[in-house]
């Protein structure tokens, strides 16, 4: 039966270097991989997952929690993560909580029973307490988004007060003065942020944010358009609306439009997130985007980094991404030149 | 002869340095450039994410390139190979990075440092692929960028920067107070290299970066900039592609100097063209150490007020040997210099301004200037 010793006697090369091509392939020559492989093809040897687990006391297998399988966004993420966790001999696990928390509890419960190496929950609607639940497992924990609750555990985030700030900067730069907006659920500290830095910045303008111009919303198409007609009612007219994602503002435009309303002509339209989607609608949307694959590549090294250091080598990381305005055609900008450098 | 030179704590054999660029895209690319002579390289710019680059993204123009050649298509862990093949190979390595913020850029730096690079460059003055301002173009951004490197490593950090700022001392200073160790200038200048007239289309669809021989002026003009503003050394970058280039940047301060265009347009084979250039001519003008010309031209260097008005004019050195050649006569912008039918030039004292444009447009360079008896 083939075994590690027999490859690496054919390949003509030594045991470490054979475990090297199965556990950290950058480490070797592309000639010397690629003749470890083709050996081990031809002898049919595969490595006894379990036993190599056994071993290194790893299961090789990290997760991704996230709240909402149907938002681009998580996806986005979910995409960084695996590419990373691939690259690097690992498996991904992915659970989708539907932003329910006992469902998210439920799933970190059964990561700890299977031995997971490593679990990134983002945008979690888990406590410190649950936090800690985890690591004394000893299974290393990262979060994506903002991490206020323990200071021991590395984050990637982005600032999405700064985002919104920007968006709405924009507006005001090309003239807007009415500006409404269309907020997210509030449930959400990422969305609660926006609004912060909605009215941070309107008021820093001098400029009046009106009760009945803050349309609440629920995150997706459907409540954008019902937002939207909403808007389309009230008088005096907003000039301009902050919508606090590109799900909602695209429903908003399509609302917006069919109350015989031009974008941007009658009104201009900003959203946040930059997914696909919004480059394909018409007007092409104007949005903030921010690194959301990047986050997921990032998330993937610092917990891999975390779970191959030695006890008492890691650092917490908290690495902050910041958000970038994304210039198109709904909010009547003019300037071509900053449609193509910003 | 020594070429030898330290530069931030790195022992190089010669000051000649591959830049960030294609030519640098991988381990075994950077060790033709070893193998050629260089005394270090610069990796192509490694980001955590990949971003696909466009075709066609060159184009060459007169002696100058245009590219809007983005950065590495490899990811942070091929990285750690291609690192590993120059350090293998014995080579000195600065890993240029580029990240958005200043823990994203410690993240990255911790991650190269790791792979064995010797120094960091960070590369945040790229003229296309980011913002209508570069990011080198705001002190404070710099300032916070710099030091979350320098906190985090224990090998040398220089910053590359542009001439695409308003004020160049000001971000080389906050770079020096962040601790930088050490600067590079210049990064391609933004541009458009031309217009299609049939197609009335530009050169390359999107704006792009200058390189080439033109540029060198403007990179000889930051280096010294730069050297004014801080003491830090300076690795000079711009339109190098001959010996002469070299002495030039580095009689104006910088310690070393990088080339790429230079590389991509004429071969490998100028490496040791440059080098043995350099040491026959300190060896003709009785250098013993390329650290003796360092700096010379750059004290030379004046302020408007303390230029002597001199009552200078032109004079012939020697008569004008090319019949035909009326150049001269051509750009006198005070109509002082004529040419008779026999070919003889005369040059009129009292029409004179002294502006020395003849000087430098005559191809035989027979004039020069003297203080005239008036």
């Amino acid at each position: 039966m083939a075994n590690i010793r027999k490859v690496a006697q054919l390949a003509g090369v030594s045991v470490a270097t054979v475990s090297r091509v199965l556990n950290h392939p950058e480490r070797v020559s592309d000639r010397t991989r690629e003749k470890v492989i083709s050996v081990m093809k031809e002898m049919d040897f595969s490595p006894n997952a379990l036993a190599r687990g056994l071993t290194l006391k790893r299961t090789n297998t990290i997760s991704l929690i996230i709240p909402d399988i149907q938002n681009p966004l998580y996806t986005e993420i979910a995409r960084g993560v695996e590419s990373i966790a691939h690259r690097n001999g690992n498996n991904l696990l992915l659970c989708n909580t539907e932003k329910d928390v006992e469902k998210e509890k439920s799933y970190v419960r059964m990561l700890i029973e299977k031995k997971i190496d490593g679990v990134i929950l983002a945008y979690t609607g888990l406590q410190d307490e649950d936090f800690q639940e985890i690591m004394r497992k000893k299974i290393n924990l990262l979060l994506c988004g903002m991490n206020t609750a323990n200071k021991k555990i590395s984050s990637v985030y982005s600032d999405f007060r700064n985002g919104a700030a920007l968006a709405v900067r924009h507006l005001i730069d090309i003239g807007y003065r009415r500006i409404a907006c269309i907020t997210g659920s509030d449930r959400y500290i990422e969305n609660r942020e926006k609004v912060k830095g909605f009215i941070e910045t309107m008021t820093g303008a001098g400029l009046e944010v009106y009760p009945h111009y803050l349309i609440h919303g629920d995150d997706d198409i459907n409540s954008g358009f019902m937002c939207a007609l909403k808007l389309q009612k009230l008088t005096p007219g907003p000039e301009a609306v902050f919508v606090c994602n590109d799900l909602m503002a695209i429903g908003a435009i399509n609302g917006l439009q069919k109350a015989g309303l031009k974008v941007p002509g009658d009104i201009g339209v900003v959203g946040y997130d930059n997914i696909v989607m919004g480059s394909f609608i018409e007007p092409k949307l104007t949005t903030i985007s921010w690194p959301v694959y990047k986050m997921g590549i990032i998330a993937a090294r610092i917990l891999l980094d975390e779970i191959n250091a030695k006890p008492g080598e890691i650092q917490t990381q908290n690495i902050l991404l910041e958000p970038k305005l994304k210039i198109r055609k709904s909010c009547g900008n003019i300037e071509r030149v900053s449609e193509i450098f910003n | 002869m020594d070429l030898s030179t330290d530069f931030m704590g790195l022992h190089l054999k010669n000051p000649l340095i591959l830049s960030s660029g294609p030519l640098s895209s991988s381990g075994e690319m950077m060790l033709k450039a070893l193998n050629a002579g260089v005394g270090a390289v610069v990796t192509e710019t490694i980001l955590n994410e990949i971003r696909p680059n466009v075709r066609p993204r060159l184009v060459k123009r007169g002696e100058g390139l245009q590219n809007i050649w983005l950065y590495t298509e490899l990811t942070l862990e091929d990285w750690k190979r291609e690192i590993g093949i120059v350090k293998d190979a014995g080579g000195t390595l600065i890993a240029n990075i580029l990240a958005y913020t200043p823990s994203e850029m410690a993240f990255l730096a911790k991650k190269v440092a790791g792979f064995g690079a010797d120094a960091i460059e960070l590369g945040i003055s790229s003229p296309h692929g980011e913002g209508l301002e570069i990011i080198a173009s705001h002190s404070d951004e710099i300032y916070e960028l710099v030091k979350s490197v320098v906190d985090s490593v224990d090998i040398p950090v220089m910053v590359k920067l542009s001439p695409n700022v308003t004020n160049l001392t000001r971000v080389a200073q906050a770079a020096w107070k962040a601790g930088a160790q050490g600067i590079s200038a210049i990064n391609t200048v933004r541009s458009i290299l031309g217009v299609d007239l049939e197609s009335r289309e530009p050169l390359l669809p999107t704006y792009g970066g200058y390189s080439g021989d033109p540029i060198r002026p403007i990179g000889l003009a930051a280096v010294a900039t730069i050297k004014q503003s801080v003491d830090l050394p300076v690795s000079g970058i711009g339109g190098i592609s001959s010996y002469e280039h070299l002495l030039e940047y580095i009689m104006l301060g910088a310690h070393t100097c990088q080339l790429q265009t230079a590389l991509m347009l004429r071969g490998y084979s100028i490496i040791p063209e440059i080098l043995s250039g350099l040491c026959s001519w300190l060896e003709s003008h009785s250098y013993h150490r390329i650290e003796e010309v360092r700096g010379t031209a750059l004290s030379k260097l004046k302020a408007f007020e303390e230029i002597i008005h001199e009552p200078k004019i032109a004079r012939l050195t020697s008569p004008c040997p090319l019949e035909q050649c009326r150049m001269c006569v051509i750009s006198c912008l005070y109509e002082a210099i004529s040419k008779t039918d026999e070919g003889r030039i005369r040059i009129d004292p009292a029409k004179c301004n002294g502006c020395g444009l003849c000087m430098s447009v005559c191809p035989e360079h027979c004039f020069e200037m003297f203080l005239s008896e008036d």
